[in-house]
């Protein structure tokens, strides 16, 4: 999105490449992803058929039904100018080269099964060359470029040892045993003297092979140009290729006996495999190259295949899938499929994140907008903010920063440690939960991990409130910290409603509670807790210290607050739990002055909030268990979570109407006052007739903004009133002012613009006419 | 002489003052269409809740009973979006200097919030019964949920008749006819907001083919149909507002129920023909995907919107307007602009200009409203200062 904004600003002065947006799009992507997932699925089939057609053939009967249908589409004999003979001989040796490659690649595929094959063969050349680029040449593009360099090799590797494939067991006594033909013989020899196993030579096999077709492409290159257009070589490549392969099939058709029962029942799949491998692939990545950049295409491609040979690889073997295709082919053994194992997944992950990072666009040249001329007529660039912020940086240091980021102010330091205790304890929970094998402990360990995404959420807004304003974003990121409050918020009153139906439910119909392993998890998450509250409500009082006392007196939060320190006395530990009613008590008071404060650190009421519900829960897990342990009264569960989902929502409330006012540009209420003094001066001001659409909201924790227009006498200095309304409204606290200054010709003039719109269209198209006249006459 | 303003406090009773409240309410709501028709929705639905709750009471089912529940939270969605509609209609006061025209966008933002909260809810349900498919009872499945689908129909017919004649509104439509027909230099803007446009619709189209599962033909007229009218609703009358965030939320919204009883239906067929007990879970996960990506432009558009984001259909055009209002006679510098979206095509924009002494300044003035006018900028403060020099 952001790229797409910078470099939206030199598409529109008609500079630079032009972006197309990425609506228009939506269809050439639709179908970029389709034929890769028809590619998927074709490898797939070719597998299947592999096991029983011999390479060769196979090679042959695919080049040979694709130069078909392009002879048929293409045409490359009636259209286009004649190949002469020393054009004749490169296309043979293309060919030669072609049928090499795709031999080495189906080669792979018999050897590590289709969707090892599909991560490692079918990277697009941009993917390839910037990974080349990045390893053999200096200038690679940067740490971003790097990252995915090392990312494919991590994937790389990770297929090579940690691919605990099932297969590679059998397959090792497989060089002694049938094969095939010479070549595949040869192959197997050329392998084991390597010293590694099938399997994992076919891994190195398919990434040789990979290199070997990136280059071919781009040798390939000079010849499309020499005859007339890819498509007619394309054409012409897969039927000479077909002619190079046939004596090679007539003599293994010959000499070997086949193993093929029935040639009809393969028709459909071969048609199926040379359509969607071949021919669709072909065309659409043409399209789609030539509509979008490469890059964007390559990386569509990528995801997409990746993901789809994955979900494939997941369900081809499944029974339901045998069940559908026994309807169309006889059912095949699948003893022998290659496995999904964990090896694969993380490195097709891998794979996934390195195209999309090596297929990714370097910006350089992209940046900067458009500020204007100068005098001299030369283009002046503004490169700020926006545009520099997303240039890569290295990982560690990007750590390294943000970390330092977090630890230099008191809001995000205390979310960081917090969110730092909750994860481990929550990582402690789910370790425990896992060895002892209670699903209990695990559920409640998932359920902390999602309590964590609401401080991850209040840790970030505190982190994004202190970015620099942008171009686009003009007053800055502060309202972050509101709308993380609201959502926050909103979250917890979700959670609420959600725990009051849960008990409402219950209240009906108690269920039988295992009270055992409740306890001491509870209280371990209420131990969490407590030392959240204390650290926050101290943050609270902190950050409400500098601003003038104005007590609102929320009674309910008064109550919440005493009802959190009365359970932490009455159960969990005396002595600290006393303390915690007296922070209770502080946070009370601190409360009151952030309330004072309007939207002041929304954000962290909102974080604050989510602790003490947590606590509260925990409690009431607590007092419910005891009550159910003594006196066996069920019903005190869902009375529990009854009352506690009320204290919930009542203590949400305020925080939410606080996060609505600023959103809805309320005057901010503590200033209300102060305002409305600081307008009755401007108005006595000498020269100032009046005032009207006085605006003024408060956009963060530090930015009040305000807009007001002055009528004033026509005979006034201008610059001295706006000085002194600017100090007047700095007084009552808006920092970021603009007056406009109207005199009363001007006043008319607009009014009479505001009456219609056709006006303003006339009067501007007539200024254009004029050419912008130096004197102003025109117009007054 | 009579102390009037004294016993204004004592003349009301409460109970009066709050069947006077619940008339205006229902007044104000029946006023406008938008809100008409998520109110008519809204009875619709809760009723439906209603009777599925009494039946499940007294059938003692309870897989009926957590339906209606969750039904009940469905209506929640509804009423912000029936509240926000009925807020963002009040008149300004001193506090609220602008009116409260941003709640359409609140409310859309809350509907777009709790659709993610529910996808996200049932995609967790969904991997947790894709690992171990729990037996369900599909006899009860069926009927419920086609009586659902058959309500959310409704709400879709609704809404998209809603839009229909929003697009034909009394306001403004000759107006917006004027605008597009009469601007020449005004291209750039257009043209952008036309992509916008078109991805939104590409959303809905997306959508509406999806569910074309449900009901053939229809699905695909409404999702054009919704197009074209925030195509139209552009170049609306712009200080009514035209209420699309609201109507984006509600419907994604009723689309997310509607694709949820056709999965179930789905599913239940799957499960009552073949025993695919995985079909569920598969089912589940795909539409709370589906509900996830389709909220997200709207999400970010709102928030966008509720962060006084430049406005994107401006960004093309506002580097050509600082220039030409460097251009003029005079003018040395503009500094600190800020331009933002009130509410839907609603614009707001602050500007300071350093001018040169002898600079007629009501010229520069007037002639920096006009440029800003031009792209859509209604409300400008322009602030002149003038240099020391």
């Amino acid at each position: 999105m952001d790229e797409k904004y910078s470099s939206n600003v030199l598409s529109g002065s008609k500079l630079g490449m032009v972006e197309v947006p990425n609506s228009r799009l939506t269809r050439y992507i639709v179908l970029l992803v389709v034929s890769k997932i028809l590619k998927a699925l074709g490898i797939f089939e070719s597998y299947d058929i592999l096991k029983v057609v011999h390479i060769v053939q196979f090679i042959f009967i695919l080049k040979l039904g694709s130069a078909v249908v392009l002879l048929f589409f293409q045409k490359p004999f009636s259209s286009g100018k004649v190949i002469s003979k020393r054009q004749w001989i490169k296309l043979l040796k293309h060919a030669v080269f072609s049928c090499i490659i795709s031999l080495l690649g189906f080669f792979g595929l018999t050897l590590c099964g289709p969707l090892r094959a599909l991560l490692l063969f079918e990277h697009s050349d941009v993917v390839v060359i910037a990974l080349l680029c990045v390893l053999f040449t200096s200038s690679g593009g940067g740490p971003s470029k790097t990252r995915g360099a090392a990312l494919f090799i991590i994937a790389v590797i990770c297929l090579l040892l940690f691919d605990n494939d099932d297969l590679m067991a059998k397959m090792a006594e497989h060089p002694e045993g049938h094969h095939d033909s010479a070549l595949t013989h040869f192959l197997y020899t050329g392998i084991a003297f390597l010293g590694v196993a099938d399997h994992k030579g076919g891994v190195v096999l398919l990434v040789v092979s990979l290199c070997l077709k990136v280059g071919f492409h781009t040798a390939s290159r000079k010849l499309s140009v020499e005859l007339g257009g890819s498509k007619r070589l394309f054409a012409l490549d897969n039927l000479v290729s077909a002619v190079v392969l046939l004596p090679w099939v007539i003599v293994l058709s010959v000499t070997t006996e086949s193993k093929v029962e029935s040639w009809s029942s393969l028709i459909l799949p071969f048609v199926m495999i040379i359509l969607s491998v071949v021919i669709l692939q072909f065309y659409v990545e043409a399209i789609c190259s030539a509509k979008m950049e490469v890059q964007r295409c390559a990386r569509y491609g990528a995801i997409a295949l990746f993901s789809s040979s994955l979900l494939l690889a997941n369900f081809w073997t499944h029974p339901l899938t045998d069940q559908l295709r026994s309807m169309s082919k006889p059912l095949q053994e699948s003893s022998t499929e290659h496995v999904l194992s964990g090896g694969v997944l993380v490195s097709a992950i891998f794979f996934i994140m390195s195209s999309s990072i090596l297929s990714s666009p370097s910006k350089k040249g992209h940046k900067g907008t458009l500020v204007g001329y100068s005098p001299e007529g030369t283009p002046l660039y503004n490169f700020m903010g926006d545009a520099l912020q997303h240039t890569s940086q290295s990982l560690p240091r990007f750590i390294k920063d943000s970390l330092k980021q977090i630890l230099e102010e008191y809001d995000s330091r205390q979310i960081f440690y917090f969110l730092c205790l909750n994860l481990a304890f929550t990582f402690v929970e789910l370790f425990y939960g896992v060895w002892t094998n209670s699903l209990g402990l695990i559920s409640d360990g998932f359920h902390m991990l999602f309590d964590c995404s609401a401080l991850v959420l209040g840790l970030f807004a505190a982190l994004m409130t202190r970015w620099k304003a942008t171009r686009i974003f003009s007053y800055g990121y502060g309202r972050v910290e509101i709308l993380s409050g609201f959502i926050n918020g909103l979250f917890l009153m979700v959670i609420a409603f959600f725990v009051f139906m849960e008990s409402v439910t219950r209240l009906v119909d108690p269920p039988n509670i295992n009270t055992d392993m409740l306890t001491p998890v509870s209280v371990g998450g209420l131990l969490v807790n407590l030392v959240g509250i204390c650290a926050f409500s101290h943050a609270h009082s902190h950050g409400g210290k500098s601003c003038s006392t104005h007590d609102h007196g929320h009674s309910h939060h008064g109550h919440s607050h005493g009802e959190h320190g009365h359970g932490g006395h009455g159960h969990a530990h005396g002595g600290h739990a006393h303390g915690g009613h007296g922070h209770g008590g502080h946070g009370h008071g601190g409360h009151g002055h952030s309330h004072s404060s309007g939207g002041m650190n929304a954000n962290m009421r909102g974080v604050y909030l989510h602790v003490l519900a947590d606590t509260l829960g925990s409690v009431g897990v607590i007092i419910s268990t005891i009550l159910i342990r003594q006196f066996g009264w069920l019903i005190a569960d869902p009375i529990c979570s009854l009352f506690i989902a009320t204290l919930i929502f009542l203590s949400v409330i305020p925080l939410l109407k606080d996060a609505c006012e600023v959103l809805l540009l309320r005057t901010p209420p503590e200033n209300e006052k102060d305002l409305n003094n600081a307008l009755e001066k401007i108005e006595k001001i000498e020269g100032v007739l009046s005032y009207r659409d006085p605006h003024f909201w408060r956009h963060s924790a530090s930015v009040v903004a305000g807009t007001i227009h002055l009528q004033v006498m026509s005979d006034v200095v201008e610059q001295r009133i706006i000085q002194q309304v600017t100090a007047i409204l700095k007084d009552a606290g808006v920092n970021n002012l603009s007056v406009q200054l109207e005199k009363e010709a001007y006043f008319q003039h607009m009014s009479g613009l505001s009456t219609g719109f056709q006006d303003v269209l006339a009067l501007t198209q007539q200024m254009e006419s004029m050419k912008y006249l130096n004197d102003g006459t025109c117009i007054m | 002489m009579l102390p009037l303003s004294i016993k204004d406090d004592e003349y009301k009773p409460a109970k009066f003052n709050l069947l006077l409240k619940l008339s205006g309410w229902i007044r104000s709501i029946l006023a406008d269409k938008t809100s008409r028709n998520l109110f008519f929705f809204l009875c619709l639905n809760l009723s439906f809740a209603f009777v599925e709750l009494t039946f499940g009471i007294w059938s003692n089912s309870l897989g009926l009973i957590s339906d209606s529940f969750h039904m009940f939270f469905d209506c929640t969605a509804l009423l912000a979006g029936l509240a926000a509609s009925v807020i963002s209609r009040w008149r300004p006061n001193d506090s609220f200097s602008y009116g409260y025209v941003r709640a359409e966008v609140l409310g859309g933002f809350v509907n777009g919030l709790f659709l993610i909260f529910t996808a996200f809810f049932i995609f967790s349900e969904g991997v947790e019964r894709a690992l171990e498919p729990p037996d369900v009872h599909h006899e009860r499945l069926l009927p419920v949920s086609v009586a659902g689908l058959l309500v959310n129909l409704v709400g879709i017919f609704v809404f998209h008749h809603g839009g229909h004649g929003h697009s034909h509104g009394e306001q403004g439509h000759g107006h917006s006819h004027s605008l597009f027909n009469g601007t020449t230099t005004h291209k750039g803007q257009d043209h952008h907001g036309h992509d916008g446009h078109a991805h939104h619709g590409h959303d809905g189209h997306a959508h509406h083919g999806h569910e074309g599962h449900g009901h053939e033909g229809h699905a695909h007229h409404d999702g054009h149909s919704h197009d074209g009218h925030s195509h139209a609703g552009h170049g609306d009358e712009h200080r009514l507002g035209s209420n699309k965030q609201i109507l984006q939320g509600v419907l994604l919204h009723i689309m997310a129920d509607t694709l949820g009883s056709v999965g179930v239906i789905i599913s239940a067929l799957l499960m009552q023909n073949y025993g695919l007990m995985i079909a569920d879970p598969i089912c589940s996960m795909l539409i709370a995907i589906l509900i996830g990506v389709s909220v997200v432009p709207l999400l970010r558009d709102s928030i966008g919107i509720l962060m006084q984001r430049t406005p994107p259909p401006l960004d093309d055009a506002l580097p050509e307007c600082y220039q030409r209002v460097q251009q003029l006679q005079g003018v040395y510098n503009v500094h600190d602009p800020h331009f933002w979206t009130l509410c839907t095509d609603v614009y707001i924009g602050t500007l300071k200009l350093l001018v040169a002494p002898d600079a007629d300044t009501r010229w520069i003035q007037s002639q920096t409203h006009n440029i800003f006018t031009q792209v859509g900028v209604r409300q400008l403060y322009v602030q002149i200062d003038i240099s020391a020099m």
